[in-house]
């Protein structure tokens, strides 16, 4: 039933979530009690990382069996992969708890606040159910739940008919991708006998080829659609910026990662890989994510859904590394793949730390100004140190610059796709070499999108007065996010920290694989470049030291205003501009009088980025749906000998059925 | 030794970076029949900008201050990965291309935010010009090395060249042709000379570099200054030690590093009179023709990674 040393603060972490924290909640209203029920949210979250760190260590494995209880086996074991999600899930919970409870205070009335909590805990524990699920039902009970329970914290901040439809649209989404995933399961049933993971992992190899290209497919879509790779990303920019924005940061730092999760899972632990299409596959699904992720990112002046696209491009780096590790896998060159998984691996944790980290920082600043539209802000650097330091931060390591985290998996990324040049089979070699060109228009477009997104929120004027009357947030959310930007400079500085336990858990997964000496290399040089940076820049800082202030010059005019600078839009017009293909933006050019053009009161001009591709790939899809629905109505007669004839028609064909089965 | 050495080969490319400068602003006045100033002028000016005090607009905040500081440091963490006289780097052992490409973002994406802090449309507008030309240079840069990488088995730069040091100059494949050709393009375009944006103008409609750095004065402007220049250096040391190595010492001897010291600077005088002559004869691209001129250095850099198949043995 229950094993291992760290099995009891597991339990701990699952009860106090499961079901302390909502029982507190709603037995009472009273303040004391939701502080209780907060400190238990952290107590637990801590107990879950120190489990964690010692699973991923790889010392103890404690599993769980509640199978006496449920219908069906569940039951919860952390090995390596799960105790490295689950180190993700908790530590990321710790911040954004401590960053929520001003925010929920500040945000949300008595009666909602206890709702939201009960809801935030139970999404959590969704979340830890998920990843260290060890039967298929455990897997899919917590897989529902964290969508139930997300789409329950969008519809808590309001109820709009537009917010209403989003949601719509995300469980729709959400649900077709679970119906994928529980269909990878039962395809394993015949083959399998069971839905333990061990039994499963055990028929993996077995199964003739079609069944594990259906298991593939079937994974890879289902998953796709939780991760949001492109076209199964509808859902994402709609959903992730309604959502209050600590659970923004768990839905888009955290939640995404069970599907990467499920997908190592199902591809590389139970079917071990696959033949070459499979790795092209999902290589190609990551390259057109990152590219228009990105370049969708830069269209948007709303932050929070440039943040939202801007997952939908890490997803795509994620599956780039993927994909390069099921390539080598099918050309067998293991320790190939293991640089590859560590790499996609150590990105989707560092794009926990830093997608949270950038939406609490959309946070706060929708607490300080009650905007988060890029053309209302400006200058909060100055007004709002911590909050533009730690967003500066986690601006740095989403684009992949070095000393930050991000840098470190894309480097490994590079260089797995320059190690594909090593391969015997031609096509792949020559592929993935071409894709360091693609991962490089990914990196230098983001870098482009956050210099916009920062240096238009945070730096020159403030372009409205709340931007101008701006006061920095309380102290737990200035502590949520330091604790984040100090993880990701932590590990982009001495990766070794977690690149090394990583390689041994990529040794689990990939039979045969090594170490590979650029995990070694990158955790030796970023010291000394750290060191070299620090100590270049800081002679640099020593030789200015006389300041005045003066102000800008305005070409000759009595003052700037905060409308000569450049906007969020104007900014990115160049790059929209060149890549006016992919936006096909739809403009409007309205003027009034209409008769008069010459000489017209008012012009209105309104451009926007046309989503005609998704329409013509979704549309016959929908059609298709409804029409189905339609002459499935014809059956609905509402005649009650009809009714009973269909019943007396399932009965006949079941004892058909049962007799030719034997 | 190798230690003195390889620092000996950080301190040439940082501090002869404004006399590169200088040489070819000299160049340049000699082809258009003036007298030009002194090869050494960028270093009076340095000096004279670095005692200067440093004015700063009210509304900037300390990213304004930090970014310059930020730039010089990454960019001379840059020259540590690139070899000058002898096929060894500083930091060479275990960094490769990936790591010196991504320094010179580090500091680029720094001094984008500065120029955003002055608060002035022109900082705007050089950013945001700017994002757009090193947005779409990195991929040519990056693949052009890829090539050279995959030709010479190895990712350090330091490595690359000790391989092509090995080979014969005549046995110069495709593979390299292209991805001078592509390396050079982005050269112009990183550094931001001709055809991409011209570093002598302050006109409102042309420029990229100079709109970013118009609010910086004192020893600010120093430092973007000289991180700009030491930026020229290490690419025309990349260009010439990947391209043409030969003659570089691969002992320690004095001899053969001064003799390899010589052949750097006439190698070096060749490119700069080469870049002289392009930047008089060649007339600014319009903003939008420029995705284009690195569009086909992508494509021939793309071409060259392609074409080591056929070289590999």
């Amino acid at each position: 039933m229950l094993m291992g040393p760290t099995g009891a603060p597991f339990v701990l972490l699952l009860v106090v979530l499961g079901v302390a924290v909502p029982l507190i909640l709603i037995a009472s209203r009273a303040q004391s009690a939701r502080k209780l029920a907060i400190t238990l949210i952290l107590t637990a979250s801590f107990a879950g990382c120190v489990v964690a760190v010692f699973g991923f260590l790889g010392q103890m494995a404690p599993r769980l069996d509640l199978s006496w209880a449920t219908p069906f086996p569940f039951s919860l074991t952390v090995d390596r992969l799960s105790a490295l999600f689950l180190l993700l899930v908790c530590s990321v919970a710790i911040p954004v708890t401590l960053f929520a409870v001003p925010y929920f205070d500040l945000h949300y009335s008595e009666q909602r606040r206890n709702w939201t909590w009960a809801f935030f805990s139970l999404f959590l524990l969704s979340m830890i159910v998920v990843v260290t699920a060890s039967t298929g039902f455990a897997f899919l009970a917590g897989w529902e739940l964290m969508t139930l329970a997300s789409a329950a914290l969008i519809l808590i901040e309001g109820d709009s008919a537009e917010r209403r439809h989003n949601v719509f649209i995300y469980l729709l989404m959400m649900h077709a991708g679970a119906a994928a995933v529980a269909a990878c399961f039962f395809l394993f049933l015949p083959y399998s006998h069971g839905l333990d993971f061990g039994a499963i992992r055990a028929s993996g190899a077995g199964m003739p080829s079609g069944i594990r290209a259906a298991i593939f497919l079937a994974a890879f879509v289902g998953f796709g659609a939780k991760a949001g790779i492109i076209p199964l990303h509808l859902w994402l920019p709609r959903a992730h910026p309604i959502a209050p924005s600590p659970v923004s940061a768990l839905m888009s730092g955290v939640m995404l990662k069970t599907a990467i999760y499920g997908f190592v899972r199902f591809a590389f632990d139970f079917l071990g890989g696959g033949p070459l299409w499979c790795g092209y596959i999902v290589l190609l699904a990551g390259a057109v994510s990152g590219l228009l992720g990105v370049l969708y990112a830069i269209a948007e002046h709303d932050l929070k859904r440039l943040l939202a696209y801007h997952s939908v491009e890490n997803i795509g780096i994620i599956y780039l590394g993927l994909g390069t590790s099921l390539l080598f896998l099918a050309c067998h060159a293991p320790l190939l793949a293991a640089l590859a998984l560590i790499a996609a691996l150590l990105h989707t944790f560092n794009h926990a730390l830093f997608k949270s980290l950038l939406f609490l920082g959309a946070g706060a600043i929708s607490s300080a100004t009650g905007t988060v539209d890029l053309e209302e802000l400006g200058g909060l650097q100055s007004r709002m140190p911590v909050t533009g330091t730690t967003f500066l931060i986690a601006c740095c390591s989403i684009v992949g610059l070095p000393l930050f985290n991000g840098f470190i998996s894309e480097w490994l990324t590079f260089r797995s796709f320059l190690a594909g040049s090593v391969l015997t089979n031609t096509k792949a070699q020559i592929v993935l070499p071409l894709m360091v060109g693609v991962l490089a228009l990914i990196g230098g477009l983001a870098a482009a999108c956050f210099v916009k997104a920062f240096g238009v929120a945070f730096l020159g004027r403030p372009r409205s007065t709340e931007a101008e009357h701006a006061v920095e947030v309380p102290v737990p959310m200035r502590s949520g996010m330091t604790l984040l930007a100090a993880a990701c400079l932590l590990i982009g500085i001495l990766p070794g920290l977690l690149l090394r336990p990583l390689a041994s858990l990529v040794q689990g997964l990939i039979p045969g694989a090594g170490v590979p000496e650029e995990t070694l290399s990158i955790a030796r040089i970023m010291p000394w470049i750290a060191a070299i940076v620090l100590g270049a820049s800081a002679f640099a800082a020593f030789l200015n030291r006389r300041k005045r202030m003066a102000r800008t010059w305005a070409c000759g005019l009595p003052g700037l205003s905060s409308r000569m600078q450049y906007t969020s839009t104007v900014f990115s017009k160049p790059i929209r501009f060149v890549f006016a293909r992919v936006y096909r933006p739809d403009r409007k050019v309205e003027q009034l009088p209409t008769d008069q053009p010459y000489f017209p009161v008012s012009i209105s001009y309104r451009s926007v980025r046309t989503t005609s591709y998704e329409r013509a790939l979704y549309r016959p899809f929908v059609e298709l749906v409804v029409s189905l629905a339609h002459r499935l109505r014809r059956l609905q007669t509402g005649n009650i000998q009809v009714y009973l004839l269909y019943i007396f028609l399932a009965l006949v064909s079941l004892l058909t059925f049962l007799r030719f089965q034997r | 030794m190798t230690l003195a050495i390889n620092i000996l080969q950080v301190l040439i490319l940082i501090v002869a970076a404004p006399l590169v400068r200088g040489i070819i602003a000299r160049m340049k006045a000699l082809l258009q029949r003036r007298r030009g100033a002194s090869i050494w002028r960028p270093y009076a000016e340095l000096f004279k900008l670095l005692r200067k005090e440093e004015l700063v607009p009210p509304t900037s905040s300390a990213v304004f201050r930090l970014a310059p500081a930020v730039l010089f440091g990454a960019t001379a963490c840059a020259a540590a990965f690139v070899p000058v006289v002898h096929a060894s780097a500083l930091l060479g052992s275990y960094g490769d291309f990936f790591l010196l490409v991504y320094m010179m973002a580090l500091g680029r994406f720094f001094l984008s935010l500065g120029a955003l802090d002055g608060g002035s449309a022109f900082g705007g507008m050089g950013a945001s010009r700017e994002a757009l030309v090193s947005s779409l240079a990195e991929a040519p840069f990056l693949l052009g090395l890829v090539a050279l990488a995959i030709s010479a088995s190895r990712a350090d730069i330091a490595g690359i060249v000790a391989w092509t040091l090995g080979q014969n100059i005549f046995e110069i494949s495709v593979v390299h042709i292209l991805a001078f050709t592509s390396l050079a393009m982005v050269a112009l375009a990183e550094t931001g000379r001709m055809p991409v944006d011209n570093p002598t103008t302050h006109l409102e409609l042309t420029m990229i570099h100079e709109g970013m750095v118009l609010e910086y004065s004192g020893p600010s402007l120093a430092l973007i200054e000289w991180a700009s220049a030491i930026k020229l250096h290490v690419m025309l040391a990349l260009l010439i030690v990947l391209f043409c190595p030969w003659g570089m010492s691969t002992t320690w001897s004095g001899l053969g590093i001064a003799l390899a010291m010589f052949l750097y600077c006439a190698k070096a005088a060749i490119l700069m009179i080469l870049l002289s002559v392009i930047e008089s004869a060649v007339a600014k691209l319009r903003m939008y023709l420029v995705p284009d001129f690195l569009g086909v250095a992508s494509a021939v850099s793309a071409l060259a990674v392609i074409f080591t198949m056929w070289i590999k043995r």
